[in-house]
């Protein structure tokens, strides 16, 4: 499997980009690295929010929100989600969040 | 402008949809859309329509693999250019649909067809084993039991007499799906390749918890055969799942929804035959298929034992069907124990289903009759 390097610090990656080892590899050095792939020009507090929610959903509940739930607990509709995550919000957010890949018939 | 990795979002342009199909119609088409009498079938692969105003189209339809390349595909267009004015169809069968407004230019679209060998057979029509829609097996998949492609050529090959005429006494559909997610139409065919696992998944503890969302591969189990557990890695607990092998069926959802629970397995993995599926309504409703045979090798690179099978259905149901009949119609008919019987097939428990709702398909009438088969569990 890959390995990426930015600012000094490495991550292990699947060949989509996502992370392999999930939250015990993830810090704000991975945000900004996935920033530069995913096409976002600047980290705004709608991002955060994105991921914020993304990940402490992960932490309680061991699975990615459904997009119904995501848009809900962070008030955004889903239009809003694609213009800050163009790749949507799960090769987008859920990649900078650090959360697996999703699965099934994608 | 060239795409610019930098400023993804520049000039991009999307929700435009498919072309409009109207865009793309021969003028005889366009003309008279709505305003068909009548068809009929001048010889296998050979259609007319004739529509109220006396235009006529002329159709030849030809066999398609489904994958193809370009150069491929260029010599399709190159037909469709020198006969059709540019103009042909797929079908919803991967059949490929050449049209020409008059007969006097069906002779010659078809010469030219030749002309490319078996490239493009002549047939799938009427009362015929036409193409087998499949999905992408070992090409493409990660999840498979089974080839597609390859099987399809096999069973394409031992039945293409079959092709290019018309002696069934209805039209048989053949599907083969590598897995029973089954893309396509397998679960309603007439005769069905469906690609299974006998082998339970493996799990993978060091790659689980990166990989893997646990509650979404625990919910992927039809039978609650898998549970949360705790594991330890490198001398540290984490959070797995476990699988109750008693449980398990080898269906392999919970490796499509995570990584880390492979199945496959080369001597595990084959082929179930199902049979007795249809969409249409006509004369009896929609029917899903059955299995009738458990599982079948796959003996790369020819399917031999499944092909066998399948040729030996397409016989019997030819041999005894009525005219119209399909083969779930037949089978439904002469009784379930007859189609046994008559195609030589084992009847295996397997065949007997288990699931939930099983009760429904078992029978709870005094009503059989007497074959080789009943007689061995009578002794």
């Amino acid at each position: 499997m890959a390995t990426v390097e930015h600012n000094g610090s490495s991550y292990e990656v699947d060949e989509d980009g996502f992370l392999l080892k999930g939250d015990a590899d993830w810090d704000e050095n991975w945000v900004d690295y996935v920033k530069g792939v995913e096409g976002i020009s600047e980290i705004t507090d709608e991002h955060q929010k994105v991921i914020d929610a993304l990940q402490e959903y992960y932490k309680k509940n061991g699975i990615a929100p459904m997009v119904r739930i995501l848009s809900k607990t962070t008030g955004f509709p889903l239009k809003r989600i694609y213009e800050l995550f163009p790749s949507g919000p799960g090769k987008g957010a859920c990649k900078m969040a650090g959360l697996p890949k999703p699965t099934g018939c994608v | 402008m060239g795409y610019d990795p930098n400023n993804p979002m520049e000039g991009r342009i999307t929700d435009l949809g498919p072309k409009y199909y109207g865009d793309m119609l021969p003028p005889v088409i366009k003309n008279n859309r709505g305003k068909w009498l009548y068809h009929e079938i001048l010889e296998p692969g050979v259609l007319v329509h004739v529509a109220e105003n006396g235009d006529k189209v002329f159709t030849v339809r030809c066999g398609s693999p489904r994958l193809a390349t370009v150069s491929y595909v260029r010599d399709v267009c190159d037909i469709a250019d020198k006969h059709c004015d540019g103009f042909l169809r797929y079908t919803t069968r991967n059949n490929i649909e050449f049209m020409v407004d008059s007969e006097d230019k069906v002779e010659a679209l078809k010469e030219t067809i030749r002309s490319y060998g078996n490239q493009f057979p002549i047939g799938g029509t009427g009362a015929c084993v036409t193409n087998i829609v499949h999905t992408q097996g070992w090409v493409h998949c990660h999840t498979p039991a089974t080839d597609a492609s390859g099987p399809v050529k096999a069973v394409m090959d031992d039945l293409f007499e079959y092709f290019g005429s018309m002696k069934l006494p209805a039209q048989v559909r053949i599907a083969l799906a590598c897995c029973l997610n089954m893309c396509g139409a397998v679960h309603a065919s007439d005769i069905a390749i469906l690609g299974i696992h006998r082998t339970p998944p493996m799990i993978d503890h060091e790659r689980i918890t990166g990989v893997c969302e646990i509650p979404l591969a625990i919910a992927s189990c039809p039978l609650g055969a898998i549970k949360p557990a705790k594991a330890t890695v490198n001398g540290e607990d984490i959070k797995t799942v476990k699988v109750n092998n008693e449980r398990c069926m080898f269906c392999g959802n919970c490796y499509t929804m995570c990584p880390a629970m492979p199945l496959a397995d080369p001597e595990g993995d084959g082929i179930a035959i199902l049979v007795g599926g249809k969409v249409s309504n006509a004369k009896s409703a929609p029917k899903f298929s059955k299995l009738i045979v458990p599982f079948l090798p796959n003996t790369t690179p020819r399917w031999p034992e499944t092909v066998k099978v399948i040729r030996d259905i397409v016989e019997a149901y030819a041999k005894d069907a009525k005219k119209y009949e399909r083969v779930g119609e037949w089978a439904e008919r002469i009784g379930w124990e007859q189609f046994f019987e008559k195609t030589g097939i084992p009847f295996t428990d397997k065949s007997i289903d288990d699931y939930r709702l099983a009760y429904d398909t078992w029978r709870t009438t005094t009503q059989f009759k007497f074959t080789s088969h009943t007689a061995a569990y009578t002794e």
